[in-house]
């Protein structure tokens, strides 16, 4: 394997990470590839332009809203913010994110599980 | 759903999706130059970064795209593309599914007319037929409409319905006199809630008053139909109140019928409609209404709230069942509900299977278009494997392959079924017009919605069935011989599955034609069957001068001046008078006593049909006089009991003796038989000899005239019209037809079966003709570098066509193998219909085979012969 970066994890990850950075703060698109690149200390090289169908989806969805508007440097920027329904749904997806990384964590790991 | 919306927004989506991105991009590029790139590298780097940018808006705008059905119009706009490029094989295709599809389309246009349609009444769900049933019988002769009496019993007594109608099933003939002429027109006689029960509101107008029927011929009054009132009366809406003319009494018209109501039964179209009381004016049958064995009269009851069809059924027989058991005589009889339908539910079982097996023959022509449609869709997907390859080594998937292929067989279906409708639209007017012009009967068969659901869903699934295989067969392979060579690929297997294709057709046809033979020859089976009358150059009209209100003496008059006049004129041989004509519809029965012979137990004497007739009856009709003679002037003025009987009922009861001068009881009166007649046809074409007896004709007012004519039919008929005219300008003949029109309705069904068979059998052999020689020809091409190699190495012209015509007769035989078997089965179906020869004829099996084979050989020999044509040179150049 030559290309280690692969460029979505698994379908609905990256929209899961932009909940989450728009459950701190509403941002732009341009913010928000910069948020993830650095909480993620860049070990995720996502494409930035993915990131433009995801949040359409999320859109589509009504899990997050945008609006026009001009950023604190003075740029002209669409902000996105996340809505009721994306935060329940950003819940819902990180708890059974969670239990299937314990899962996948468990059967990778199998000499850690007798050890709890 | 929020797609609505969509649609007007996403313009605005998209623009606002583009400035995004592209402003994504610019503080990109100005955080890159801040971090001390030039702006070109700063631009490229954030290009870099950014991603595929068409690729990214095209996933973002997907995300809000209707998925399904844009990249169907997609599809379709492909494929609009691939069938222009190819038109001959487009029109190939859409012909031969219109052939298919336009047959099936026509036959379910007259089944949709007789069996789906309802009639245009209000909530003919709580409406139910009634019937008597005789619940010994078995079949449509256990049904029987009602007797006046009868139906009036059920209508007072019921206690299940909250509306009982009755109706006279047979359209009347009547004579409308205007302007000092008459003219033909249909009359029907119903109860006065008709209109009321059934739910239909007058166009204007009213309809009958309750008891109008009962209140006796007073001042009648007529309701007429729409299409009369348009037609005849110049739609003038003044004309309520006024009086038309009908049989010579005067009717005060009191409403128009909506337009979309022509009746309750199928092939009946009244112009007007009058009152049940009007019967003895009307019909001139003065003891019709009080008898209780005349069953003439249809009726239709609207269920009270919450009563079953079952509820009132039985209701129903117990009142009918007490009225029967009060006569000993009588079968015991009860009576049955059904739903209201335009072909009343006894009579639909005959219909379904006529229109039924109809069906099944255009079955077969679809399968056979679709077979060949199959073929040339496999043909053009091996010359478009390149291109298919190309497209999945470029990542289509196969799924995606297959949906583009089947929307391109959806949509040649699809204009096959377009052309399957409007090859309707023209045949339905031709094929309405097979049915004589003298049975009073309209047939209406619109092409409504059903019939347009039923050629849209067929064509889905033709394009289904011819599309799917190809698709899928044309999608498995490997890639890489197909983009690397093409000419090899063509291997057994698929040609296997094309062979295959052709040997169904095959099959199919021979089934079609075997059953075209069939019945084509059981029509001229049927045409010279020897009705025992002359079947041409007779000239018939049927009259009723009764009906304008003639005494017995004038009808005497009418008839006599009428034959005088009728025979002076030029080329007139002969000419006679009768109440009925061999193979009418009607039917008398008389009791005889024979000593010798005791009647059934049941029966008041040995059932004999009877006709009355005139003197030189048995002349003018051609009927032989094999013993004795003709009935004289004398017989009939004499009224002493004369009879001529025919040749069937004289060896039946005094065989090896002269019937001449032998005396029998017709009912109480003695008769002495004077004549004796060849035996004819009388019931059906098909019928075993029949005892028949005639008696002569005294006066009556409904008679059949009949002249024998040499100076043609047509003409004379034109000059009984003008007799007839003179005499009384308002008798109307209620039919004047040649004897080969009258007989036009016994071989009705034969004749029907016949063409249509005839037609379906020969765009049935077209098509597997087409697809035969499509395999063929595409094999020869398939096969150019072999055949060269082979004339190469020295096989002459002849071993090439031989070669090409054993591959081709090796389908068609096994198609003609498998085609005998079937057909065996198959035309047993047929057995009802066929006069004088049986289902399995061998004859018919052996020659249709070998017509099949020889078209077949033909088919096969013209690519054949382009193969012997080949140039080996040219051809292994090119390899």
């Amino acid at each position: 394997m030559t290309n280690s970066a692969p460029r979505d994890l698994f379908p609905g990850a990256l929209e899961m990470m932009i909940l989450e950075s728009l459950r701190r703060q509403p941002a732009h698109g341009y913010a928000l590839v910069q948020h993830i690149q650095q909480r993620s200390n860049n070990l995720l090289q996502v494409e930035e332009g993915s990131l433009y169908p995801a949040l359409q989806r999320l859109l589509k969805a009504r899990l997050v809203k945008a609006e026009w508007g001009v950023s604190a440097t003075n740029r002209r920027v669409r902000t996105y913010q996340i809505t009721a329904a994306g935060l329940r749904h950003l819940e819902e997806q990180i708890s059974s994110f969670e239990q299937m990384f314990e899962g996948i964590a468990l059967v990778l790991n199998p000499g850690k599980s007798t050890a709890n | 759903m929020n797609w609505l919306p969509n649609i007007f927004r996403r313009r605005a989506l998209y623009n606002d999706l583009a400035e995004e991105m592209r402003l994504h991009l610019e503080e990109r590029t100005e955080q890159l130059m801040r971090e001390g790139m030039s702006r070109k590298e700063a631009e490229q780097a954030a290009r870099r970064a950014f991603g595929n940018r068409t690729v990214m808006e095209e996933r973002s705008r997907e995300v809000w795209q209707w998925p399904t059905l844009e990249s169907i119009w997609a599809d379709v706009r492909y494929a609009v593309r691939q069938l222009k490029n190819s038109p001959g094989f487009s029109i190939t295709v859409i012909m031969s599914l219109t052939l298919g599809l336009g047959a099936n389309t026509t036959i379910f246009t007259f089944v949709n007319a007789l069996l789906l349609r309802p009639p245009a009444v209000a909530a003919t769900a709580r409406l139910v037929e009634v019937m008597e049933r005789n619940p010994k019988s078995s079949g449509i002769e256990a049904y029987m409409p009602f007797s006046y009496p009868g139906y009036v019993n059920l209508r007072d007594h019921n206690h299940t319905l909250s509306g009982f109608a009755a109706f006279d099933g047979d359209p009347r003939t009547v004579s409308w006199s205007h302007d000092g002429q008459g003219q033909m027109v249909y009359g029907q006689l119903v109860s006065s809630n008709f209109f009321s029960v059934l739910g239909v509101e007058p166009s204007f107008g009213r309809f009958f008053q309750a008891n109008e029927d009962q209140s006796g011929p007073g001042a009648p009054t007529a309701v007429i139909s729409h299409s009369f009132w348009q037609r005849q009366l110049g739609s003038d809406r003044s004309v309520i109140g006024h009086a038309l003319v009908f049989n010579g009494a005067s009717y005060t018209v009191v409403g128009v019928a909506p337009p979309s109501f022509t009746g309750i039964l199928i092939g009946s179209r009244p112009d007007f409609w009058t009152t049940l009381a009007m019967t003895p004016t009307l019909i001139h049958d003065p003891d019709r209404m009080g008898s209780d064995t005349s069953y003439w009269l249809f009726s239709i009851g609207r269920l009270k709230q919450g009563v079953s069809k079952n509820d009132a059924q039985a209701d129903l027989s117990v009142l009918t069942r007490s009225i029967h058991s009060s006569d000993p005589h009588e079968a015991i009889m009860d009576a049955s509900a059904f739903p209201v339908q335009l072909v009343p539910s006894p009579f639909r079982g005959y219909v379904a299977a006529f229109t039924g097996l109809l069906m099944a023959a255009v079955g077969l022509v679809l399968l056979i278009a679709c077979a060949n449609a199959a073929n040339l869709v496999l043909a053009r997907a091996i010359a478009r494997r390149r291109e298919l390859a190309v497209r999945s080594a470029l990542g289509a998937s196969r799924f995606r392959i297959i949906r583009q292929a089947l929307t391109e067989s959806l949509m040649l279906a699809m204009m096959g079924g377009a052309g399957g409708l409007l090859l309707a639209y023209w045949s339905i007017p031709a094929l309405l017009s097979l049915k004589p012009a003298t049975i009073p009967v309209s047939i209406e068969a619109p092409l409504d919605w059903r019939v347009f659901s039923f050629a849209f869903v067929a064509s889905i699934l033709t394009g289904l069935v011819f599309g799917l295989g190809a698709a899928l067969r044309s999608t498995r392979r490997d890639l890489l011989p197909a983009l690397k060579d093409e000419r090899q690929l063509a291997g057994p297997r698929r040609s296997r599955l094309r062979g295959s294709i052709v040997i169904a057709q095959i099959t199919v046809c021979l089934v079609l034609l075997i059953s075209a033979g069939l019945c084509v020859q059981s029509l001229f089976n049927a045409r010279s069957i020897d009705p025992g009358f002359s079947t041409h150059d007779i000239a018939i009209a049927h009259l009723d001068p009764g009906s304008l209100g003639y005494t017995e003496a004038q009808d005497r008059q009418f008839y006599l001046q009428l034959l005088e006049r009728v025979r002076a004129l030029p080329g007139v041989n002969a000419a006679s008078l009768s109440d009925y004509l061999p193979l009418g519809t009607s039917r008398t029965v008389h009791g005889i006593h024979i000593e010798g012979f005791s009647p059934p137990p049941e029966l008041d004497g040995i059932h004999v049909q009877v006709a009355y007739v005139a003197p030189d009856f048995f002349n003018t009709m051609g009927i032989t006089v094999l013993n004795g003679r003709e009935f004289s002037s004398q017989d009939i003025q004499s009224g002493a009991g004369k009879v001529v009987v025919n040749q069937a009922m004289a060896t039946h009861f005094w065989p090896g003796r002269n019937p001449i001068g032998q005396h029998f009881k017709d009912g109480k009166e003695s008769v002495e038989i004077v004549g004796v007649v060849k035996t004819g046809k009388y019931r059906s074409l098909g019928e075993d000899p029949l005892d028949f007896m005639y008696l002569p004709l005294g006066a009556q007012s409904q008679e059949f005239l009949v002249v024998r004519t040499g100076a043609g039919e047509e003409a004379a008929l034109g000059e009984i019209r003008g007799v007839i005219q003179s005499l009384d300008p308002n008798v109307v003949p209620m039919e004047m037809e040649s004897i080969s029109q009258y007989m036009a309705l016994p071989l009705f069904a034969a004749h029907t079966t016949g063409v249509l068979l005839a037609i379906f059998g020969s765009v049935a052999l077209l098509l597997a003709t087409i697809g035969l020689s499509g395999v063929v020809s595409y094999s020869v091409s398939q096969r150019t570098n072999e055949i060269g190699v082979r004339m190469a190495l020295g096989a002459d012209r002849l071993d090439v066509v031989k070669l090409i015509l054993k591959q081709g007769m090796l389908l068609t035989g096994i198609g003609i193998l498998c085609g005998l078997v079937l057909s065996f089965a198959a035309t047993r179906v047929l057995s009802g219909l066929l006069y004088g020869i049986k289902p399995g004829d061998p004859a018919t099996f052996a020659a249709i085979s070998l017509f099949l084979a020889a078209v077949a050989l033909v088919s096969c020999y013209l690519p054949a012969r382009r193969a012997a044509s080949i140039d080996p040179m040219k051809s292994l150049r090119t390899e």
